[in-house]
């Protein structure tokens, strides 16, 4: 065996077995790490294939940020897992055999000899990934790049929208109100003259 | 070497997978998100594939998109799940049922 | 056998990059007391060994031998686990630093965006150790952490890709080398905000002071790790004084030209010295160093910002700035203005 195909086997068999893991766990943060453990590994998958740039940006936006924003959700919100584990046992054998007959079907298709191109392309470009990639998306793709750009900032604005909220009874201060004080608000000098030697 | 359907077959039972917990967490508005997120990384493992194996960087870019609009779908998703959980007290699926004709 | 003989080279490397950073970490944390007891006019720690040379050693046997104690109903796993995913990607990131011109772990193209992945892990450890300890203040300081950790992330990142933008590289080498002539091409004065920006955001990505209400030993007593004793603490704060380290290399790699020497060419002809006024490895050290200095008079010096206020910095001044910056920066390399930006699109 190659060291490639070593690498292959190694991470592929580590993205599958957290994914099974993501499903079956009890615990909901259990969960979320086994599939960032998934994300990483697969993040490696990638990078054997020569998406460097694709594989970092896995880590970089999905286990930084993404998965961080799902953790966060999970330890915030008191939830009942005993409750939402009902019908676990109920569903698990027509999960099993759906996705038991997909996994078979796509095998037979996709183990035809239509699949079956192996080794490395020679005329691959010998620009770094990263330049590859810049170099299409600045020019051949600037509109969908644009809309992309557009879509994330729809979508920050939608999530503040949606969850921010006024709370009228808590309690807080207002920095520029308590900046903007001004001396005689606070202290009142009074002119008095010195006791003891009354006229 | 390894051939295309190599990686072709894993993001297949990727994408299986990610259906089985689909069925079997069907209660667990957070886990079926997570799902989600799952077939979307077995999609863009096929379209990586394709795009080394058949030399065309497309594939790359697509991967690109649906990272961002993936991201996109996450946050609201989450903001979403966010309030629910605010107005309910419970994520379970079986409790969204006022649309109920 | 060839592939056996890369693999122990690999290994040697690694050791000869993680057994000095280790040493320079516990020395650190000697220098940290030092420094902070002469600027408020202490000695400092000077009764084990030759003027206190042997503290860090002393300390770190003490944690040794100290009973690691887990919370009741604590997830054991994930809270032994925590301390480890702090500190390996402060390890990891070294990978791809240059220590001289070709001196590098992993020469990858993408030696940039590999760093920022690796420090964007960083949050891991301590949302996870916040968690797992099942208390209320862990995880308060692990949210309050967390929140400023992916704040500040998006400010380094701006700041980063200025240096991209200025050197048109994201090979660690490529950009030191972007940066050769004399001192005022490297990029702190052409990136000046950008620079800024990094050593802000740096100081908070490593929640230190006066960035660490994450420990606020004040009012949520030490934040995400209360609840560590012995080895596990240790590991937090290894990788804590790791990280800085980290963040003091990268300010000097990036913006501080790394291994270029700022007499060049003229202090290569002073007799007897001259080999060390030379590019090389000592200015890389040095300028390390001072950064390192300069996070321990930080925490002398500064009181701690509330929370909002640090919400409010990262947001609403150093990412605005940042973004400006770009723009400007994307106007000059656009129409070729010098002095700096002339390398053109």
């Amino acid at each position: 065996m190659s060291y490639l195909q070593f690498v292959f086997y190694f991470f592929s068999a580590l993205t599958i077995l957290s994914a099974l893991g993501m499903i079956t766990v009890k615990n909901p943060v259990h969960a979320v790490l086994f599939l960032v453990f998934a994300f990483f590994n697969s993040a490696a998958l990638w990078i054997t294939l020569r998406a460097e740039f694709l594989g970092i940006v896995l880590v970089l936006v999905y286990v930084g940020a993404v998965m961080v924003l799902f953790l966060f959700v999970v330890m915030m919100l008191d939830i009942n897992i005993a409750k939402l584990r009902e019908g676990f046992v109920r569903f698990l054998p027509l999960g099993v055999i759906v996705a038991l007959a997909m996994v078979v079907e796509l095998g037979l298709i996709l183990g035809a000899k239509y699949f079956q191109l192996a080794g490395h392309p020679q005329n691959q470009s010998m620009l770094p990934n990263t330049e590859a990639l810049g170099n299409v998306l600045y020019t051949q793709y600037v509109y969908p790049f644009e809309i992309a750009a557009v879509v994330l900032l729809v979508a920050i604005i939608a999530a503040i929208a949606l969850t921010l909220r006024r709370r009228p009874d808590s309690k807080y201060t207002k920095p520029e109100q308590q900046i903007a004080i001004e001396r005689n608000q606070r202290v009142r000098i009074v002119k008095m003259s010195a006791e003891g030697k009354s006229k | 070497m390894i051939p295309l359907s190599h990686y072709l077959i894993v993001a297949a039972i990727l994408f299986s997978i990610a259906v089985a917990g689909i069925f079997i967490n069907r209660k667990n508005l957070i886990v079926l998100l997570m799902c989600i997120e799952l077939m979307l990384l077995a999609v863009n493992l096929n379209f990586i594939a394709f795009s080394w194996y058949l030399h065309d960087l497309a594939g790359q870019v697509f991967v690109f998109f649906i990272l961002t609009v993936a991201a996109a779908e996450a946050a609201i998703g989450l903001a979403i799940l966010v309030v629910l959980f605010r107005n309910r007290r419970s994520i379970n699926v079986i409790d969204l049922d006022d649309m109920k004709g | 056998m060839n592939d056996f003989l890369f693999f122990l080279l690999t290994v040697g490397k690694i050791l000869l990059v993680v057994v000095p950073l280790l040493l320079v970490v516990a020395y650190f944390t000697f220098a940290e007391r030092k420094v902070i007891g002469y600027i408020q006019v202490r000695i400092g720690p000077n009764r084990v060994g030759p003027r206190g040379w042997l503290q860090p050693i002393a300390d770190a046997v003490k944690l040794m031998f100290k009973e690691v104690i887990i919370p009741a109903h604590a997830n054991r796993f994930l809270f032994l686990m925590a301390p480890v995913l702090a500190l390996a990607p402060a390890l990891a990131a070294w990978a791809v630093v240059p220590f001289n011109d070709g001196w590098m772990l992993a020469n990858i193209n993408a030696g940039l965006l590999y760093l920022l992945a690796m420090t964007s892990l960083g949050v891991y450890g301590i949302i996870l150790a916040g968690w797992a300890s099942n208390s209320k203040y862990a995880l308060l300081g692990a949210l309050r952490s967390a929140a400023q950790l992916v704040a500040y992330e998006i400010a380094m990142g701006f700041a980063l890709v200025g240096v991209l933008m200025a050197s048109g590289s994201l090979n660690l080498g490529d950009i030191v080398r972007a940066q050769s002539g004399t001192v005022f091409n490297w990029y702190w004065l052409p990136l000046f905000p950008m620079f800024m920006v990094y050593l802000i955001s740096g100081v908070a990505e490593t929640n230190r002071a006066p960035f660490d209400v994450a420990e606020g030993e004040s009012e949520i007593v030490a934040g995400f790790h209360v609840e560590y004793s012995g080895m596990a603490f240790a590991i937090f704060f290894l990788a804590e004084y790791a990280n800085m380290v980290l963040i003091s290399a990268l300010s000097a790699v990036l913006f501080f030209g790394g291994w270029l020497s700022p007499f060049d060419p003229v202090g290569v002809r002073v007799p007897v010295i001259g080999p060390f006024l030379g590019d090389g490895i000592q200015w890389f050290l040095f300028k390390t160093a001072v950064f390192m200095f300069l996070f321990l008079w930080f925490r002398a010096t500064f009181p701690r910002y509330r929370y909002d206020q640090i919400m409010r910095l990262g947001w609403k001044v150093l990412i605005p700035v940042t973004i400006v910056w770009i723009f400007v920066e994307g106007l000059l390399l656009a129409l070729n203005i010098g002095p700096w930006f002339t390398r053109g699109l």
